[in-house]
C-alpha cells in the first residue's frame, strides 16, 4: 500500500472487486501497459527532435517554392504553391497537435473516483462476484447510473448480435438498449433473447441523431454510450471511462474507433489514416480541451446533451456538431487512447466514399456555415484553431487534384510551375526535405509507413469535391446508388471522375513520351511525375475493377431464382436472404460513423 | 453498373479523347514552330546631306513623311556654292540638286522611302559632309531574327518558310524567311533570319514600325512528323469555323 493510498482505507467500499479474467480494472499489469502502447511514440523525448526536424524541412520547402527567383508560369505556379500552402499548414497545425499528444487526462481525480467505483461490501453482500455486469458503479459515492445505446439501421442480424451480446456482458451495472431504426423483428427478438431493451421509433428523422434523442426521452440514465451496431465494446468499456465524469464539467469521453478487418487495400489505407487519428491527433487534442466525439464508442453524460438540446439532428455529421456546441457552452471533453471496442472500418470503395463523404461534409459544413474562428462563438484560442483544423482537414484531400494538372500543362502547354533553371537535384532535396521527414514521421510514430495511404490520398479528391459543393449548397446527398436487385454495388458507381481522370492521365503519359522521343537523356520530371500518377490511379482502378467483378457475382447470386422445390419455406427465406444483402450494402452507409480527422 | 453508370463513362471517355487530341495538336503546333530569342526591324537607311557648308533655309519633310525619288527635302543657302559658281567652278548643270544663282540649293529625296530622321532645322548652320535627314528606302523594311535550335529543328528551317511577326503592341503580321545565316554555339545552331513582310512594309514609319523596334518572330519549321495531316485537316477546320 502506497501512502497515496492510505487515507481511502477508512472508507468502507475502498477495495476493488476481485479481478476476473477478462477485466482491466485494478490489478491487472497488462491494462497500464495496452494503455501505453497505442501512442507511446508521443512519450518519446525523440518526437521532439524529429518534429524538429519535420518542420526544419517543411519551412525549408514553403521558402524554396514561395522564393521569386524559382517562380515559373503563373498558371501551374498557382496551382502548386495553393495545393503545397493547404498540405504545409496542415501538416504544421497536425504536428503541433502531435506534439501534444503526450498528454494523460487520467489525473488524481480520475485514479481516485475509479478506487471508489464500486462498492465491495455491497457486491459482497449481493453475492454479485462473480457476475461484474451487476456491480454498481458510483461517482462522488452516488450510484450513477448508465445506458448503452446500440444504434442499429438494417444490420446484418448476426453483426448486431455480437454488439449486444458484449454490450450486455460489460462490467458495471448498466442497461443495454437496442436502438433499431431497421424496424426488424428479428432484432426485436434477438434484443429480448439477450437481456436488452429494444426501443423502435415512429419516424426516421434526424437519422442517428434523431434516433439517440429519441431513446433518451425513454431512458433515464445519468451517462449513456454510443455504439454503432458494428462495434463489439470490450467488458473495461464502462469502467475506464466512468471515472473521469468525476469532474462535473466532462461532457463525453471518448475512446478510438479501433477496425478488426484490415484486410483489403481499401479497408488498410483507411485504417491507416484512422490510426494517426485516433493515437496522435484526439490525444493531442485533448490538452486544447477540443477532442471531439466520433459518434460511436463514446460515453456521454445526459446532463450535457439536454443542455446543447439533443445531439444535433441538422447534420449527417452530428458528432463533430454535437462536440463543438458542447465546447462552445463551455463543457469539457476527455479522449482517451486505449481500445475499448472494436469494429469494421469500409472495405469497399463504395463504403469508403461515402464515409469519407459524410465526414469531409461535416468538416466543410463547420468551416462554411460555423467558422470556428468568427468571434461571435464562444470557444478559447485552442479550440478554435483545433476546429479550424478539423473544418479545413478535408482541403488536403482536393489538393492532390491541382497537383495532378500540373505535369499535363507542362507536358501539352509547356507551362512550367518551378523556372526551368531549377535542376531537379534541387528541386528533390527541397521537396524529400518536407515529404520524406513526413513519412520518417509516420514510420517514428507508428512503426510504419503504407503506400495504400498514399494510394487513397491521391485518388480520393473527387469525393471532396463533392463534399465541399455539398456543403456549399447545403444539399444533403442521398445515396441512390445501390445494385439494382440486391448485391453488393459496382464501385464504378461512385468513381467515374477517377477513371476519367486516369484515362487522361494515361493519354497525357503516351504523349508526353512522344514529345520527348529522341531526346537526349531522359524525359523530364513532369513525365515521370505523369506517369506515377497514371500507375496510382491504374492501381486503384484496378481494385475497382477486382470489386466489380466481386459485385457482380453477389448481384448474379442474388438474382438467380430460387429452387421451387419447398414454395412456402424457400420464398420467405429467399426474401430475407435478399432483404439481408441489401441491408448489407446498406451497413456500409452507416459502418463507421467516426469523426472527421 | 447502371446504364446512367455507363452513359456517364462513355461520354466522358470520349471527352476526355478530343481534349486530349486537341491539346496534343496544340503541342504539335508549338513543335512545329520557332520562336525568336532576339528580333527586331531593320531598314536600308539612307542618309540625306550636304557637300557644302551653308544655313539651312527651309525643311519641307517631317518625321514620317513619305517622299519620292525627287522630292525637296532641304533648301540650303551657301556662300561657298554661290562663289564657286560665281567663278564658274561649278557649273548649274552638272550639280546633283537644284541650284539657284544666289546659291540657294534645294536637296532632293534620292530614293523613295520614308523620312525616318530630320536632324537640322531652318535657320541652322551646316558644316559640308553633314547629315540632314534619314531615309528608310522603301520596300528595304524587314525583320532580323536570332533563334536558338536544336540542329534537328534547324533543317527544318526553309527559305521562304512562313513566319509571323508580333509586334509589341500584340499586332500580328505575315511574314516569309527571306534569308538564313547560322553559326553553331554549344551544339546549338543559332540562326539568324531575314524575314520579309509586305504589311510590316506598308506599315513603315508608323507608330512602332521602326528600324530597331524588338519584335518576336515565330517560324514555322517543316512538319514532317505523323501528326503533319491532323494538324493540316484542323488548321482548316479552325480556319473554318473563323478561329
Amino acid at each position: 500500500m502506497t501512502t497515496l493510498d492510505s487515507p481511502s482505507t477508512e472508507i468502507p467500499y475502498t477495495a476493488g472487486p476481485p479481478p476476473t479474467p477478462g477485466t482491466t480494472i485494478q490489478g491487472d499489469p497488462q491494462a497500464a501497459a495496452r494503455r501505453r502502447d497505442a501512442n507511446a511514440a508521443a512519450h518519446s523525448p525523440s518526437l521532439m527532435l524529429v518534429m524538429l526536424l519535420a518542420t526544419l524541412g517543411a519551412v525549408a520547402y514553403a521558402v524554396f517554392l514561395l522564393n521569386p527567383d524559382n517562380r515559373g508560369d503563373l498558371l501551374p505556379y498557382t496551382l502548386v504553391v495553393v495545393a503545397e500552402s493547404v498540405l504545409l499548414g496542415l501538416a504544421l497545425l497536425a504536428m503541433w497537435t502531435v506534439l501534444s499528444s503526450g498528454y494523460n487526462p487520467r489525473d488524481f481525480a480520475y485514479h481516485q473516483a475509479r478506487e471508489r467505483l464500486f462498492d465491495a461490501p455491497e457486491i459482497l453482500r449481493d453475492g454479485a462476484t462473480d457476475d461484474p455486469t451487476r456491480w454498481r458503479m458510483y461517482l462522488h459515492d452516488r450510484p450513477v447510473t448508465a445506458d448503452i445505446f446500440i444504434t442499429t439501421c438494417g444490420e446484418d442480424v448476426d453483426t448486431i448480435a455480437r454488439t449486444v451480446r458484449a454490450a450486455v456482458a460489460v462490467h458495471g451495472e448498466h442497461r443495454t438498449w437496442v436502438l433499431d431504426d431497421g424496424r426488424d423483428d428479428q432484432v426485436r427478438d434477438l434484443a429480448a433473447t439477450l437481456g436488452a431493451r429494444y426501443i423502435r421509433r415512429l419516424s426516421s428523422g434526424g437519422q442517428k441523431a434523431g434516433n439517440v434523442n429519441h431513446a433518451l426521452s425513454i431512458a433515464k440514465g445519468e451517462l449513456f454510450v454510443i455504439l454503432d451496431a458494428d462495434f463489439v465494446p470490450r467488458p473495461e468499456l464502462l469502467v475506464e471511462t466512468v471515472p473521469f465524469f468525476v469532474r462535473d464539467d466532462v461532457a463525453f469521453v471518448q475512446s478510438p474507433q479501433t477496425y478488426g478487418n484490415m484486410n483489403s487495400l481499401i479497408s488498410r489505407g483507411a485504417g491507416y489514416m484512422q490510426a494517426v487519428f485516433y493515437r496522435f491527433v484526439q490525444p493531442g487534442r485533448n490538452r486544447f480541451n477540443a477532442a471531439f466525439c466520433v459518434g460511436t464508442n463514446v460515453v456521454f453524460r445526459r446532463e450535457a446533451i439536454d443542455d446543447v438540446g439533443g445531439m444535433y439532428t441538422d447534420s449527417k455529421s452530428e458528432d463533430v456538431w454535437t462536440s463543438l456546441h458542447l465546447h462552445e457552452r463551455g463543457w469539457r471533453s476527455t479522449y482517451i487512447p486505449q481500445t475499448l471496442a472494436v469494429g469494421d472500418t469500409p472495405e469497399t470503395i463504395v463504403a469508403y466514399a461515402k464515409q469519407q463523404l459524410r465526414w469531409a461534409t461535416g468538416g466543410f459544413e463547420i468551416l462554411l456555415q460555423h467558422n470556428p474562428l468568427s468571434p461571435r462563438r464562444n470557444l478559447t484560442v485552442d479550440q478554435r484553431l483545433q476546429y479550424f483544423v478539423t473544418s479545413t482537414h478535408y482541403l488536403s484531400g482536393i489538393a492532390p487534384l491541382l497537383l495532378l494538372l500540373v505535369p499535363p500543362l507542362q507536358i501539352y502547354l509547356d507551362l512550367t510551375p518551378m523556372r526551368l533553371d531549377v535542376s531537379v537535384g534541387t528541386w528533390a532535396l527541397y521537396y524529400l526535405g518536407f515529404y520524406g521527414l513526413q513519412i520518417t514521421l509516420a514510420f517514428f510514430t507508428l512503426g510504419s509507413f503504407r503506400w495504400e495511404v498514399l494510394l487513397l490520398a491521391a485518388v480520393s479528391w473527387p469525393i471532396y469535391v463533392k463534399a465541399f459543393w455539398n456543403a456549399l449548397t447545403g444539399k444533403q446527398q442521398a445515396w441512390a446508388v445501390t445494385g439494382r436487385v440486391g448485391g453488393a454495388t459496382s464501385p464504378f458507381e461512385v468513381i467515374v471522375p477517377q477513371v476519367l481522370c486516369f484515362v487522361f492521365l494515361l493519354v497525357t503519359s503516351v504523349v508526353g513520351l512522344w514529345k520527348h522521343w529522341g531526346d537526349d537523356g531522359l524525359p523530364g520530371l513532369s513525365v515521370a511525375w505523369n506517369v506515377t500518377n497514371t500507375l496510382i490511379l491504374g492501381g486503384f482502378v484496378l481494385t475497382a475493377v477486382r470489386e466489380h467483378r466481386v459485385a457482380m457475382r453477389e448481384q448474379r447470386a442474388a438474382r438467380r431464382p430460387q429452387a421451387p422445390a419447398r414454395p412456402a419455406a424457400g420464398d420467405s427465406r429467399a426474401a430475407r436472404r435478399d432483404r439481408n444483402t441489401r441491408r448489407g450494402d446498406r451497413r456500409r452507409t452507416t459502418v463507421t460513423s467516426g469523426g472527421a480527422a | 453498373m447502371t446504364w446512367t453508370t455507363r452513359l456517364k463513362l462513355a461520354v466522358g471517355v470520349v471527352v476526355i479523347l478530343a481534349l486530349c487530341a486537341t491539346l496534343t495538336l496544340v503541342l504539335n503546333r508549338r513543335m512545329s514552330q520557332a520562336v525568336s530569342a532576339q528580333a527586331t526591324i531593320v531598314a536600308e537607311e539612307i542618309s540625306v546631306g550636304t557637300d557644302y557648308a551653308g544655313t539651312v533655309v527651309e525643311t519641307f519633310v517631317e518625321e514620317g513623311d513619305v517622299v519620292a525619288e525627287g522630292d525637296p527635302v532641304f533648301t540650303l543657302r551657301s556662300l561657298v556654292l554661290a562663289h564657286d559658281l560665281s567663278i564658274g567652278m561649278v557649273s548649274r548643270k552638272a550639280a546633283t540638286y537644284e541650284v539657284t544663282d544666289e546659291g540657294e540649293m534645294t536637296i532632293t529625296a534620292p530614293d523613295d522611302g520614308v523620312v525616318s530622321a530630320v536632324d537640322a532645322a531652318p535657320g541652322g548652320f551646316v558644316q559640308s559632309g553633314t547629315v540632314l535627314a534619314t531615309l528608310q528606302r522603301h520596300g528595304t523594311i524587314s525583320v532580323d531574327a536570332r533563334l536558338l535550335l536544336d540542329p534537328a529543328d534547324f533543317a527544318r528551317i526553309e527559305e521562304g518558310s512562313y513566319a509571323r511577326i508580333v509586334l509589341p503592341d500584340q499586332t500580328e503580321l505575315p511574314g516569309e524567311v527571306e534569308s538564313l545565316a547560322v553559326q553553331s554555339t554549344r551544339n546549338d545552331a543559332e540562326a539568324t533570319l531575314t524575314i520579309t513582310s509586305a504589311a510590316l512594309a506598308q506599315q513603315a514609319g508608323e507608330g512602332i514600325v521602326l528600324p530597331g523596334t524588338p519584335v518576336q518572330a515565330s517560324v514555322e519549321l517543316r512538319d514532317d512528323g505523323p501528326l503533319a495531316g491532323p494538324d493540316l485537316a484542323f488548321q482548316r477546320f479552325l480556319t473554318r469555323i473563323g478561329l
